[in-house]
């Protein structure tokens, strides 16, 4: 059975409650960023919130793409796999290549403001069937002609969305 | 970087730890520096400690933002071209400034910067992470005011001259200058209908003289460029901030 290929999307929130080391980095690291490189978008040091930058310098949005070069080396300790997600048997399974960063409010005076999200998209999977709650998928490219056939089983969450479907032909 | 300090921390921790009684050396790991000056035991007998254990790892290290980084080109095809800058500040008599901050980014041979890469729709860049960054960087000027990077000849997107951006921040992080590096123009139009990743291109719409951004300040902000598309170029360009 094969319902289709899925690509999922898991939005990771980091803010100053962070509790795990790479979240920490992660936040201390792009508020680090965003005091730099918001000094363009903010040259008079008239607005202290992201948002009001925003508001003011459409350009601003660059800041998204511009402070996620923080935290590109953070990624690479991930190794590719998405943080957080778990099959049902507890083991962390999805590979991602592609990400996008957020900067969901930040203010240069208030770092307890800074919040951040790490958009991971995964490789895509096979979804082949639904289990009471849970999706029985295999990571693309594991199939082998004639052997047995790998399979992750995860449930859905919060924060973790279906990004994309390829339907099978 | 921060576990460097931690474990040199906790060197000196266990260099007062020697001296104390075995019990007191036990709390001493959690214990701070303050505390551990006021204990005054002499045995000194235990002269070898037990090597800590330590999570199995892998986990997160300290990294410097990957803007930090000397070669910029990530994979995509050009010509060579070394850049190096040196910062100057106005306020100290023009003497090279040393641990500022200098950014740059440049286009593709193509005309494309690594900003614009993602999907039409989605808004999610399909380059692999790795690379999501490319022809982008930031280096820490030494003591002669020099920042060195390995990239790549720009190309160019109308209607600008071939540039690079540059922006200069102090040590502290406080931004002094944004500007932008022009080519000499001969230069630019060898690269641009001899090598082969920029032929089909063409050669620059927009002149120096008629850019919009160069036009008025093109003798601060052209650089020189030596070198040849075999052997790859070196730009090099001096950049005057008040600091």
């Amino acid at each position: 059975m094969n319902k289709g290929a899925i690509r999922l999307l898991y939005r990771k929130i980091i803010d100053a409650d962070a509790k795990q080391l790479w979240e920490k980095y992660v936040f201390n690291d792009s508020y680090a960023e965003f005091l730099l490189q918001a000094q363009a978008y903010n040259q008079e040091k008239k607005y202290t919130s992201f948002a009001d930058m925003l508001a003011q310098s459409p350009n601003a949005e660059k800041l998204h793409f511009l402070v996620s070069a923080s935290i590109v080396g953070y990624l690479r300790q991930l190794n590719g796999v998405v943080p957080d997600i778990v099959s049902s048997t507890g083991k962390l399974f999805l590979p991602f290549k592609s990400y996008r960063f957020e900067i969901v409010s930040s203010d240069i005076r208030d770092k307890s403001k800074h919040q951040v999200a790490v958009n991971f998209m995964s490789e895509q999977l096979v979804w082949h069937d639904t289990i009471g709650d849970k999706l029985l998928v295999s990571v693309a490219g594991e199939k082998q002609a004639g052997a047995e056939l790998l399979t992750e089983t995860f449930a859905m969450q919060p924060f973790l969305g279906i990004y994309s479907l390829q339907k099978p032909v | 970087m921060e576990r460097k300090f931690f474990l040199r921390n906790g060197l000196a921790a266990l260099g007062v730890a020697a001296i104390v009684p075995l019990s007191n050396a036990c709390k001493k790991s959690s214990g701070s520096d303050s505390s551990s000056t006021t204990s005054g035991g002499s045995s000194g007998s235990s002269s070898c400690t037990a090597t800590s254990s330590e999570t199995g790892g892998p986990y997160p290290t300290i990294t410097p933002s990957s803007y930090v980084r000397s070669n910029i080109v990530d994979g995509q095809a050009g010509v060579a071209l070394t850049i190096k800058i040196t910062i100057k500040n106005l306020n100290n008599s023009c003497a090279a400034l040393s641990g500022a901050l200098v950014d740059i980014w440049h286009c593709t041979a193509v005309g494309y910067y690594s900003e614009y890469t993602d999907t039409p729709g989605g808004g999610y860049a399909t380059i692999d992470y790795t690379a999501s960054h490319f022809l982008r960087g930031r280096q820490v000027t030494d003591s002669n005011g020099l920042v060195t990077f390995t990239s790549i000849f720009p190309g160019w997107y109308s209607p600008r001259a071939p540039h690079i951006h540059a922006h200069i921040y102090n040590a502290a992080g406080t931004s002094l200058l944004i500007t932008q590096i022009a080519f000499p123009t001969d230069i630019c139009n060898t690269v641009y209908t001899t090598a082969s990743d920029y032929k089909a291109h063409g050669t620059q719409d927009t002149a120096n003289t008629a850019d919009m951004v160069f036009s008025d300040s093109l003798a601060n902000e052209l650089s020189s460029v030596t070198g040849s598309v075999s052997a790859g170029y070196v730009l090099t360009h001096t950049i005057n901030v008040s600091a």
